[in-house]
C-alpha cells in the first residue's frame, strides 16, 4: 500500500453484544492485552439487535470499518439472536460488497466472554488491514455529514428555544 | 377483442351482477398505446373497460390494500407474478384470503413499455419483453379461484442471475462506480416502493424524517442508504414481479439488487421462491442450526 | 436542552496513567447538552458518589454519564447513586474507559485520551435519549405444577411442599411411581428400588401440600411466569374416588384379562385395575377399551360387587383450569424399541428381552415372583448375554447420544444373574464401559472380578435360534476375532429416548426441545434446570438420559428454583423491554415468530377510520415475558417495535457521535 496511509488512523466501530463480546473485550482489558486504539465499542444487548441500517449509517458518516460481534452460535444469552445475526450478515456482507464496499471494511465475528485474546487478535488484524487500504471514501457523503451537523445544531437551538 | 379480454369482461359482469363481489380490479387502456393501467370497476356496465394486452404489466395485488376496508369481496385478475404478490400479502397478514376472488390468467409475458415508448405503434412487434418477463419461471398463477385460458410453458426453469454475476465479476471500485452512477440518478420518488407488493408497511420509515433513519436530502449517499435498505427489507420476500424497476423514472436497475439477495439466499440457505407457499417461513424469518458459518 | 453531567474517573492511576482525565472532562464541556463535566480520583468511592449527587442537585442535572470502568462492574452502583439524588436510575450511561481503553492502550496517552473522549461523547449522545424507566411488577400465584409423577416429579413435589408451597402433580397413568417402580434394584448400592421409592410415593400422597392428579394430562397452558393458567384433562376413571376404598373386590371379580403394561406384557391384569400392588392412589380405573361394559354393554360385575358403590360408568373426562406460579416438567422417558435391530430378533425370539423386562423378571413381585425364568419355556437360564448400546451411540439406526445409564444397569443385572443363579455365566457385549459416578467404577470392577462377568468388547452382528438356545454371533475387537456365544437368554440394554409426545407437550407449554425430543435447558452449564421460558423448569430424564441419583439431584434443584420464585410476592420485570407503536404497526407478525420467549402476540385493536370503527391486528409485547434482546426490532421494517433503553435513535446517536467530529 502507498505511503500516504502510514499516518492514517482509521476509526473502527465495533457492535458488541453485552453477554459475550463486550465481556471478552473487558477480559482483554483485565488481562492487559494491548491492541490498537482505533476501535470504539458500542454495547448492544445482543448481536441480534444490530440493525443492518446501523452499519449503513456508520459508513454513510464516514467510518473506516465496522465489526458486528456476538456470542458463538449456540451460546446466545437469548437462545437464538445470533442465529438471526448470522443469516442477516451473511447476506448483508455480500450486499455491501455488491454495492462496491471493500470487503475488508465489514466483518462479523463471534467472540465469547472468555476470548480476551481473540478480541485482541481480531481488532489488531482488522485495524492493520483497514489502515493499509486507507480511509473509506465510499458511501460517505460529505454533504450528508454537513447536513447532519446542521440538523444537530438546529435541534439544539430548537431545544434551547424551548 | 381478444378472447381473454372477452372472458374477463363476462366474468366481471357475472360477478358484479350476482353480487358475489362488490368490485373488480383489472386493467384498462391508458393514454398511450403502450400503457395499460389498473382500473377498479363496481358495476357490470363498466366491465367493457377491461382489457388484456401485452402491456398489462401492472401488478394488481397490491391494490387490494386500498380495499381492505371494503365490506364485500373484491375480484382481481392475477398473472403469475400478481398471484405470488397476493401470497406475499397473505403471508404478511395484510389481506384475508376469503375477501378476494382471484381470476387467474396464464401470462405470455409483457412487453417492455419503456422501450415501446421510444417507437411508433406500428413497430409494436419489435418491442421486446420486459426484462423480468424474459426469464419468468412462474407465468401461471400459483393461486386462483378460477382460471381463464390454459396454462403456458414457463420461459425459464432456473432463475437468470447472469446480470448479477456480471457485476460480481467486477472489482469493488468498478461496482461502486456503477452504483454511484445509478444512485446519483435517483430522485427518491419512492415509486419503486409504492409499486412493490412486499413494501406494505403502514408508515414507511422513509416517509417519516423523524424516524431518524434518513434525511429529506436527495443526495447519492442518502439514496444509497435508501436503495440498500429497501432491498434488505424485501430480501427473502421479493416475488420478482419487477414492478420496482418498471416504474422507476430514472431507469435504475433495481431488480439487480433484489436478484442479488435471491441468489445469495439460494446459495446460503437453500433455494427459495417467495410467494409460492405461504406456510414456509421466509429466509430471514427463521434460521437453521447448520447455516453456513463464515464468522468464526 | 438536556442537562447532562459528565463524571470522569481516574480509578487511582488505573485510568489516569494513560488517559488524560482532566482533558476528557474539559473537552466534554463543549459537547452539546453537557451542562457539567468534571474528573475525580475515585468516582465509585463515597466522596465520588457524593460529588455526583451534589452536582445533580446544584447543577440541576437531568441525566448523568460516568466515564470509568465497565458497566458490568459498576453500572448498578452508579444507578443507585443517581437514584439517591432523585433521578430515574435509567437516566444514566457509562463510558468504559478502563477495561476497554486505559488498560489496553497503556503506552499511548494521546490516542487513549482521544478514544476516551469519543466513548464519552457516545455515552452523552445516548443518555440524551434515555427515558425514565420503571420496573414493573406482576403477582405470583403461590402454587406449583409438576407434570409427571415418576421419581423426578415426586421428589420435586416433596421438596417444594416441604418448603411450604402447595404443589399439584399431574400424572398421565393411574398411579404415580413412574419407571422407577418397575425397576428391581438400583445401582451401585443394590437397594431395592421399591423400598426406597414407595415411602416417597406415600409421602407425596399424604403430604398436606401435595395434590395428586393421576390419570390426567395437561391440555392447555396460557399465561406466563407467576401466572400460568393450566387446563388439565382428568380422564374418566369410571370409579368414584371419594367412595372407593381400594378393597380390590372389583378387580378380583372382573372377568376380562388384558396384558399388563406394568409387567410389559409378561402377565395379565384385569379391565378394572391398579397398575401394580403398591399403586398410589390405590384405587382402580376402568380400561374402557377392554371393559365389556363399554365394548359390549354387558357384564357390570364390578358395579354389582363393589361394597362402596363406587363404580360409575357414566363418569366423563373433566377439564379443570388451575393457576400456577411455576411449572416443572418431569415427564421422564421411554425405552428405545429394540425391534428396529432385526438382527437381534427382539420380538421374534421370546428369550431376547429388554433390560426393563429383565427388571420385572427378577423382581420378587414380578410375573415370576423373582425367579429369573425364560419367557419361552419357564426354565432357568444358565448362560445370559447382555448387549449394550442398543439404540444408543448409533446414528444410523438409533440415537447419536449415549444413554448414560446402560453401562451401570447392565453391570447391575449381570451381578444379579450371577447372584441368583450360582452356576450361571454372563457375557456382556460392549463398545465402551462408562462409569462416571460415585462408586460406579468400583461396582463395575466387582462385576467383572467378584462376579466374573465376561466383558467382550465388540458388536453383536446377529442372533440366531438353535433349538432352545440362542446363538449370539459377534466380534471380540480386542482379540480381533469373531466370537459365538450360546445363550439361554439375551438382554438388550435399550437406549433411553424421549416420550413420543414430548415435542407436542413442549409446544403446548411453550419451551424448546432438541432434535431428539429432549427438553432444552436454558444454559447447559449455568442454568441446567431452567428452560428459556421463565417459570418453567426441568427435572429428570425429560431433559436427557440420566440415572436416579442425577434425577433426584436435579429434582431438588428444580424445587429450589421454584421455591425461590414462589417465595416472592411479586416479580420484578425487566424495564428494558420492547414496546410496539401500535399506530404504526401493520401487524405483519414477523416479530411474533422471531421472539425466543413467545412474548409477542398479535392482538386485535379497534380504530376509527373515515367514521367507521374497524378492527385490525397489531403486535403486542407481554413485558413480563420480554427479556430485552431486541431481535424483534430488526425484523420490523417500519421500526414500529422498539427496545427501551436501546432504541434505534439511541444507537444512531452513538454512531453519529463517533463519526461526526
Amino acid at each position: 500500500m502507498s505511503s500516504v496511509n502510514e499516518n492514517f488512523e482509521p476509526k473502527i466501530l465495533v457492535f458488541a453484544c453485552n453477554w459475550c463480546t463486550y465481556a471478552g473485550a473487558d477480559l482483554a482489558g483485565l488481562s492487559r492485552l494491548q491492541y490498537p486504539p482505533n476501535v470504539r465499542i458500542l454495547r448492544v444487548p445482543c448481536s441480534g439487535r444490530v440493525n443492518p441500517q446501523f452499519v449503513l449509517r456508520a459508513f454513510q458518516r464516514g467510518i473506516d470499518g465496522v465489526l458486528v460481534c456476538g456470542c458463538h452460535p449456540g451460546d446466545c444469552h437469548y437462545t437464538s439472536g445470533n442465529y438471526y445475526t448470522r443469516r442477516r450478515y451473511l447476506l448483508m456482507k455480500r450486499m455491501l460488497e455488491f454495492m462496491g464496499t471493500d470487503p475488508e471494511r465489514f466483518q462479523t465475528r463471534w467472540i465469547s466472554g472468555s476470548e480476551g485474546p481473540k478480541f485482541q487478535e481480531v481488532i489488531t488484524e482488522a485495524t492493520g488491514i483497514i489502515k493499509a487500504i486507507g480511509p473509506n471514501r465510499k458511501m460517505r457523503d460529505d454533504l450528508t455529514i454537513q447536513a447532519a451537523f446542521a440538523q444537530r445544531d438546529a435541534e439544539e437551538e430548537e431545544g434551547e428555544a424551548k | 377483442m381478444n378472447p381473454i379480454a372477452q372472458e374477463m369482461q363476462n366474468i366481471a359482469k357475472e360477478l358484479l351482477t350476482s353480487g358475489e363481489v362488490t368490485a373488480v380490479i383489472g386493467w384498462e387502456k391508458g393514454t398511450f398505446w403502450y400503457q395499460s393501467t389498473p382500473v377498479m370497476i363496481t358495476s357490470a356496465e363498466e366491465a367493457d373497460k377491461l382489457i388484456w394486452d401485452e402491456f398489462c404489466q401492472p401488478n394488481l395485488s397490491k391494490y387490494l390494500l386500498d380495499y381492505r376496508l371494503n365490506e364485500g369481496k373484491v375480484a382481481i385478475f392475477v398473472k403469475g407474478c400478481d398471484a405470488r404478490a397476493f401470497n406475499r400479502l397473505l403471508q404478511d397478514n395484510q389481506i384475508e384470503r376469503q375477501k378476494a376472488y382471484l381470476i387467474g390468467i396464464p401470462c405470455p409475458g409483457m412487453k417492455d413499455h419503456k422501450q415501446a415508448a421510444l417507437v411508433e405503434e406500428s413497430a409494436k412487434d419489435s418491442v421486446p419483453l420486459a426484462k423480468v418477463c424474459q426469464s419468468c419461471r412462474y407465468p401461471n398463477p400459483v393461486v386462483y379461484d378460477r382460471l381463464i385460458g390454459s396454462e403456458v410453458t414457463p420461459r425459464a426453469t432456473e432463475p437468470d442471475f447472469s446480470d448479477v454475476m456480471a457485476l460480481e465479476a467486477m472489482t469493488p471500485d468498478e461496482r461502486y462506480a456503477f452504483w454511484q452512477e445509478q444512485h446519483t440518478k435517483c430522485i427518491r420518488c419512492y415509486a419503486c416502493r409504492n409499486a412493490c407488493p412486499a413494501c406494505n408497511c403502514r408508515n414507511c420509515i422513509f416517509s417519516d424524517s423523524k424516524s431518524g433513519w434518513i434525511s429529506k436530502d436527495v443526495n447519492t449517499s442518502e439514496n444509497q442508504f435508501y436503495a440498500i435498505t429497501r432491498a434488505t427489507h424485501v430480501a427473502g420476500r421479493c416475488v420478482e414481479c419487477g414492478q420496482c424497476e418498471m416504474v422507476c423514472p430514472s431507469n435504475i436497475p433495481i431488480m439487480l439488487m433484489n436478484k442479488k439477495y435471491i441468489k445469495d439466499i439460494n446459495d446460503l440457505f437453500g433455494k427459495y421462491d417467495a410467494g409460492i407457499d405461504i406456510d414456509t417461513p421466509t429466509p430471514l424469518g427463521h434460521y437453521k442450526l447448520d447455516d453456513p458459518e463464515e464468522f468464526m | 436542552m438536556k442537562k447532562v453531567g459528565v463524571f470522569v474517573c481516574h480509578c487511582g492511576s488505573n485510568i489516569a496513567h494513560s488517559v488524560d482525565c482532566a482533558k476528557v472532562a474539559e473537552t466534554l464541556k463543549d459537547f452539546p447538552n453537557v451542562a457539567f463535566s468534571t474528573d475525580y480520583k475515585y468516582m465509585c468511592s463515597e466522596p465520588g458518589q457524593e460529588l455526583i449527587k451534589k452536582a445533580i442537585k446544584e447543577q440541576g442535572l437531568d441525566r448523568v454519564v460516568v466515564c470509568s470502568c465497565s458497566p458490568r462492574m459498576h453500572e448498578n452502583t452508579f444507578r443507585n447513586c443517581v437514584a439517591q439524588a432523585g433521578l430515574n436510575p435509567y437516566m444514566f450511561e457509562m463510558a468504559n474507559i478502563r477495561e476497554q481503553c486505559s488498560w489496553v492502550h497503556p503506552d499511548d496517552m494521546e490516542k487513549a485520551t482521544e478514544k476516551a473522549i469519543d466513548l464519552a461523547k457516545m455515552a452523552v449522545s445516548k443518555v440524551c435519549y434515555d427515558e425514565p424507566l420503571e420496573k414493573s411488577y406482576s403477582p405470583v400465584t403461590k402454587r406449583a405444577l409438576v407434570v409427571g409423577g415418576g421419581i423426578a416429579g415426586i421428589q420435586t413435589a416433596i421438596d417444594i411442599a416441604n418448603n411450604g408451597f402447595v404443589v399439584d402433580i399431574v400424572e398421565r397413568t393411574p398411579s404415580i411411581g413412574g419407571k422407577m417402580s418397575q425397576i428391581d434394584k438400583t445401582f451401585p448400592t443394590l437397594d431395592c428400588s421399591a423400598c426406597i421409592l414407595t415411602p416417597k410415593m406415600v409421602e407425596a400422597s399424604s403430604h398436606p401440600n401435595i395434590n395428586l392428579i393421576t390419570f390426567a394430562e395437561v391440555e392447555k397452558v396460557e399465561g406466563y411466569v407467576g401466572n400460568f393458567d393450566v387446563t388439565i384433562r382428568k380422564k374418566a376413571r369410571s370409579v368414584d374416588m371419594s367412595k372407593c376404598t381400594g378393597c380390590g373386590t372389583c378387580w378380583s371379580k372382573c372377568p376380562t384379562k388384558v396384558p399388563s403394561e406394568f409387567e410389559l406384557g409378561m402377565s395379565m391384569r384385569k379391565a378394572i385395575y391398579t397398575p401394580f400392588p403398591q399403586a398410589i392412589p390405590n384405587k382402580p380405573v376402568i380400561d374402557r377399551e377392554h371393559c365389556l361394559k363399554f365394548t359390549k354393554g354387558i357384564c357390570g360385575v364390578c358395579s354389582k360387587v363393589c361394597p362402596a358403590g363406587a363404580i360409575d360408568y357414566t363418569i366423563e373426562d373433566e377439564l379443570v383450569t388451575e393457576r400456577y406460579g411455576a411449572i416443572v416438567m418431569a415427564t421422564g422417558y421411554q425405552l428405545f424399541d429394540a425391534s428396529v435391530y432385526g438382527e437381534y430378533g427382539y420380538g421374534r425370539y421370546p428369550d431376547v428381552i429388554s433390560g426393563l423386562q429383565f427388571e420385572r423378571l427378577i423382581n420378587a413381585s414380578g410375573p415370576t415372583m423373582g425367579h429369573l425364568l425364560r419367557p419361552s419355556d419357564g426354565k432357568e437360564p444358565k448362560n445370559v448375554v447382555f448387549i449394550k448400546c442398543v439404540g444408543s451411540r448409533d446414528e444410523n439406526k438409533g440415537k447419536e447420544y449415549c444413554s448414560r445409564t446402560c453401562c451401570m444397569y447392565t453391570a447391575k443385572q449381570a451381578t444379579l444373574v450371577r447372584d441368583k443363579i450360582k452356576d450361571s455365566k454372563v457375557y456382556v457385549f460392549y463398545m465402551d464401559v462408562r462409569t462416571p459416578g460415585k462408586g460406579y467404577e468400583e461396582f463395575y470392577n466387582r462385576t467383572t472380578e467378584k462376579y466374573e462377568a465376561n466383558y467382550i468388547r465388540g458388536r453383536v452382528s446377529k442372533i440366531t435360534q438353535e433349538g432352545d438356545k440362542l446363538l449370539v454371533h459377534g466380534e471380540d475387537t480386542l482379540l480381533g476375532r469373531p466370537v459365538k456365544v450360546e445363550a439361554d437368554m439375551v438382554v438388550l440394554a435399550t437406549a433411553m429416548v424421549s416420550n413420543p409426545d414430548a415435542a407436542h407437550l413442549a409446544q403446548l407449554v411453550g419451551f424448546s426441545y432438541d432434535k431428539d425430543g429432549f427438553y432444552t435447558e436454558s444454559h447447559p452449564k449455568l442454568a441446567p434446570v431452567e428452560t428459556h421460558t421463565a417459570g418453567v423448569f426441568l427435572a429428570g430424564a425429560c431433559q436427557g438420559p440420566k440415572d436416579i441419583p442425577d434425577t433426584v439431584a436435579q429434582a431438588g434443584a428444580a424445587a429450589v428454583k421454584v421455591t425461590a420464585l414462589l417465595s416472592k410476592d411479586k416479580l420484578e420485570t425487566e424495564p428494558s423491554v420492547s414496546v410496539v407503536d401500535q399506530k404504526n404497526c401493520a401487524g405483519c407478525g414477523h416479530c411474533v415468530n422471531i421472539c425466543p420467549y413467545r412474548a409477542i402476540s398479535l392482538e386485535t385493536i379497534q380504530e376509527r377510520v373515515n367514521g367507521k370503527t374497524i378492527e385490525r391486528k397489531v403486535a403486542h409485547v407481554n413485558s413480563s415475558l420480554c427479556r430485552g434482546c431486541g431481535a424483534c426490532t430488526v425484523t420490523c421494517r417500519s421500526s414500529s417495535i422498539s427496545l427501551k433503553h436501546f432504541t434505534n435513535k439511541q444507537i444512531l446517536a452513538e454512531v453519529d457521535a463517533l463519526c461526526l467530529q
